[in-house]
């Protein structure tokens, strides 16, 4: 028959768990919080770890369904008022959930065994199971309410019911009514037969060990069912109706209880309270067409709703490769529309070539609408991102025994989707390491007048075409004197450099590498991430770090951020005979020095340009990229100032060229990393344009230098 | 061919679930995220076969079968229910709101076609 693709089912559940994952984590916190758990609560909960049971099963996720099984059965109970919600109760739910999360992307790779299942599970499991046995009263217990339910029905006819039959393993079949159970393991399928019509079509059913199907019957007269009848033959045919007159319902082949109860009285309750187990393994596909999903599949499929409550949402799901592949085309089209304006300049007849001219610039203005649509598609508000958050403070603050409130603004703000993943981890070390450095304990913050709970805050805003994200702890701030210290006992910094830093300059150098402080190596601010990584990070997505900090006031950290990373503004630049990209918002400016400010230091290997009172180094592009320059005197050519961080250097360039706004294409998919080049970009002409790093032409520069020192000192 | 409604608020089960019904030869599919959009959807055309998860948000499985049991055109219509449990608490439930069958998930696509095609077959 068919062939799931089952990788990908795998995926969009992975998808959908992290949101469960979101629901449970923020319920459990609020819970925690709160000392208590409301009946909606408890049923928000329930509903989580039903669907993420029920849809791992179907993805054979089979060690997280495991746990999610056990711990749905725990919610269920608590739902239920059979346990008593308790507060320590949301501790260890916030484990099973934090537990689910692990073997789920364990199971995603394949590397979850049992050994390994029960290492992570056993004392969880034993944890819910001494609760599910010490508050309910057994497993049986919920077995009255079925029989309720159930209409009283007489047992009776079987000539009405054709058989309708099991098929090879019978993992289908049908039931007559209320059999009562049907073989635990077995059935997967069942009727309600609803007697008002068709009462003589009822059916039998198999429940041996597969069913997956079956019928209910509601109808008092059609149904019957007579234990010994059991229908565990395995007929072939699979949905046939049987022609002998007599096989009615059978309920599971061996099930003695079954059969007791369920003569007199059909609606009886199963015995075995929970069949479900043996339905996981059934759920191999089967057959193998590698069949993809069709294409038909997800077209229309994509509604999903917020959790408001109205019904129809008028949004799709798409996946963000059909995006990217989108902005690609659009990035082929502005490409396109250069290599058109190139050639239109070309043409010789004036008249011609305004007119064209006149209709390109429309097209240019209509892309560049097309380009903004699009990216507007990526965004996705920042509440994605904080929604995280809660549940890390929680578990630090538990790990540090400090106390604290968790504060966002800008929800709504939105940021590129793509930015998202490399946003994430710098924003969670930045919050562990305000926790672990910045707030104080308790008695601590009490001593010095303030509130026992210390106060992260995130808040993020737009403006000028850039997303400004800041972290804010009221912690103590931070020791500058230690940090310098620190720098200049591990030669990150010279003493005679610290005279012209400014305190922002001083704070910045906790996110120098190796500096980060003994504690910040601990398990928390820990995972081999120091803040260099963040600096790292944020300037990969093209964005900068700042700092400002006070004593007993506390510390915030902003990271400023290119709203997207596929398009960008760039400056051409001409060194030699080669024309490079600069990013617009790295420049701060740009001259022709005059003689005077040209200092050299050394022995003249090294250039400052001395610029109001600050000395920059300069950068010979030439020298770097190898190029013949067509100046080789600053004075000649331009310098051009730019910023990363806090650190400038002055790209000393031939000329400066126009400016553009250029589709990024990264180097390292096509070609492979090159320092101080960033990416590339497909010129109006068919070119390809380097976009230069300043980060890591500033980098780079650094490196000559010690290098040159290092070699000096050896000589 | 038959028109089949399937209501589940996973994205990934609705997909399945149609990936299996397409390529048993029912093509003629359409999904609704709960129970609310699916009322509305089973209000706007006729389906042959509802096909409902059970727990989902504004509206779950059994309360839609009982709304889609009081419309006329609904009346005696196949309705499945998707379930992870054989429960008898779940048969009493799925019963009193009139649900004509269920189907245990996780559900192998040949199981899913032949309910299916019983249930269509059985009017």
């Amino acid at each position: 028959v068919s062939g799931f693709d089952i990788n990908m089912y795998r995926e969009m559940f992975a998808e959908e768990a992290e949101e469960l994952f979101d629901t449970l984590d923020n319920v459990l916190l609020e819970a925690e919080e709160q000392g208590d758990l409301s009946d909606e609560q408890m049923i928000e909960l329930f509903r989580a770890m039903h669907t993420l049971k029920g849809s791992g099963s179907s993805v054979e996720l089979q060690f997280m369904t495991k746990l999610a099984h056990k711990t749905e059965d725990f919610m269920d109970k608590l739902r239920n008022h059979e346990i008593a919600y308790q507060a320590e109760m949301a501790s260890l739910l916030i484990d099973c959930t934090d537990t689910l999360k692990e073997l789920l992307e364990m199971e995603m790779d394949d590397s979850c065994d049992e050994d390994t299942f029960q290492s992570k599970t056993s004392h969880l499991m034993s944890q819910l199971e001494t609760y599910l046995s010490g508050n309910a009263p057994a497993p049986a217990a919920p077995a009255e309410e079925p029989a309720a339910a159930a209409e009283p029905e007489p047992v009776a006819q079987e000539s009405a019911a054709p058989a309708e039959e099991a098929t090879d393993s019978s993992n289908f079949g049908l039931f007559t009514d209320d059999t009562p159970s049907d073989g635990d393991e077995g059935t997967i399928f069942g009727f309600f037969n609803d007697s008002s019509k068709a009462p003589t079509k009822v059916t039998a059913t198999v429940a041996d060990d597969g069913g997956a199907f079956g019928f209910f019957n509601t109808t008092p007269r059609e149904s019957e069912l007579k234990a010994e009848e059991v229908s565990e033959a395995p007929t072939p045919k699979p949905a046939a109706p049987a022609p002998a007159p007599a096989p009615k319902a059978a309920p599971a082949p061996a099930a003695k209880p079954v059969e007791q109860k369920a003569a007199p009285k059909p609606a009886a309750p199963a015995p075995t309270p929970a069949p479900k187990a043996a339905a996981a393994p059934a759920a191999k596909p089967t057959g193998g067409s590698a069949v993809k999903k069709p294409g038909a599949a997800g077209a229309e499929g994509g509604d999903r709703k917020a959790a408001s409550k109205s019904a129809a949402s008028n949004t799709i799901r798409v996946n963000l490769t059909k995006i990217d592949a989108l902005m690609n085309n659009v990035g082929e089209l502005v490409i396109t529309n250069a290599m058109l304006s190139q050639f239109a300049t070309s043409i010789s007849d004036q008249k011609v070539q305004d007119s064209i001219m006149e209709r390109l610039e429309l097209l240019t203005r209509h892309i560049r609408e097309l380009q903004e649509s699009i990216m507007s598609i990526r965004m996705v508000p920042m509440e994605n991102i904080y929604s995280k958050f809660p549940k890390v403070i929680r578990d630090i603050a538990k790990k540090l025994n400090k106390k604290v409130e968790f504060k966002h603004f800008g929800d709504n703000v939105e940021i590129d989707k793509a930015m998202i993943e490399g946003l994430t981890d710098p924003l969670m070390h930045i919050i562990r390491n305000s926790m672990d450095h910045g707030l104080e304990m308790p008695e601590e913050r009490k001593e010095s007048g303030k509130p026992e709970t210390g106060t992260i805050t995130i808040a993020a805003e737009q403006s000028n075409g850039q997303i400004i994200i800041s972290i804010k702890d009221d912690g103590k701030g931070i020791n500058i004197d230690t940090v310098v210290n620190k720098a200049i006992t591990k030669g990150v910094i010279t003493e005679d450099k610290l005279s012209s830093m400014t305190d922002e300059d001083k704070a910045m150098l906790i996110f120098e590498a190796g500096l980060s402080t003994a504690e910040a190596i601990t398990d928390l601010s820990g995972r081999g991430v120091g803040m260099d990584v963040v600096k790292t990070n944020i300037n990969k997505l093209g964005g900068v770090v700042r700092i400002d900090t006070k004593p007993t006031i506390g510390t915030t950290i902003t990271f400023v951020l290119p709203l997207t990373l596929a398009i960008l503004d760039g400056l051409d630049v001409a060194v030699g005979d080669t024309r490079y990209i600069l990013p617009l918002n790295a420049i701060v400016e740009s001259l022709q020095p005059k003689a005077d400010m040209i200092k050299r230091i050394g022995d003249g290997g090294n250039e400052l340009l001395m610029l109001r009172e600050e000395f920059i180094p300069i950068v010979r592009l030439y020298k770097l990229f190898n190029e013949e320059p067509k100046y080789s005197e600053p004075t000649e050519g331009m310098l051009i100032v730019v910023k990363s961080g806090n650190h400038k250097v002055a790209m000393f360039v031939d000329e400066f060229l126009d400016q553009h706004q250029v589709v990024v294409k990264p180097l390292d998919k096509n070609f492979r990393n090159v320092q101080g080049v960033g990416a590339a970009t497909v010129r109006g002409d068919g070119t390809i344009g380097l976009i230069l790093d300043v980060m890591g032409l500033i980098e780079e520069q650094k490196r000559v230098e010690e290098f040159k020192r290092q070699a000096k000192s050896v000589a | 061919v038959a028109k089949i409604l399937i209501v589940d608020d996973s994205n990934m089960l609705r997909d399945m679930l149609k990936y299996a019904l397409v390529d048993g030869g029912y093509s003629d599919v359409t999904e609704a995220v709960d129970g609310v959009d699916a009322l509305e959807k089973a209000n706007a055309s006729q389906f042959d076969l509802v096909i409902t998860d059970i727990n989902m948000p504004n509206m779950d499985g059994f309360e839609l079968i009982q709304e889609l049991r009081k419309l006329n055109n609904y009346k005696n219509s196949p309705l499945l229910v998707l379930t992870t449990e054989r429960s008898d608490e779940m048969k009493g439930k799925g019963k009193s709101a009139g649900a004509t069958g269920w189907i245990v998930k996780p559900f192998l696509p040949d199981q899913l076609i032949q309910a299916v095609s019983m249930v269509l077959n059985k009017k």
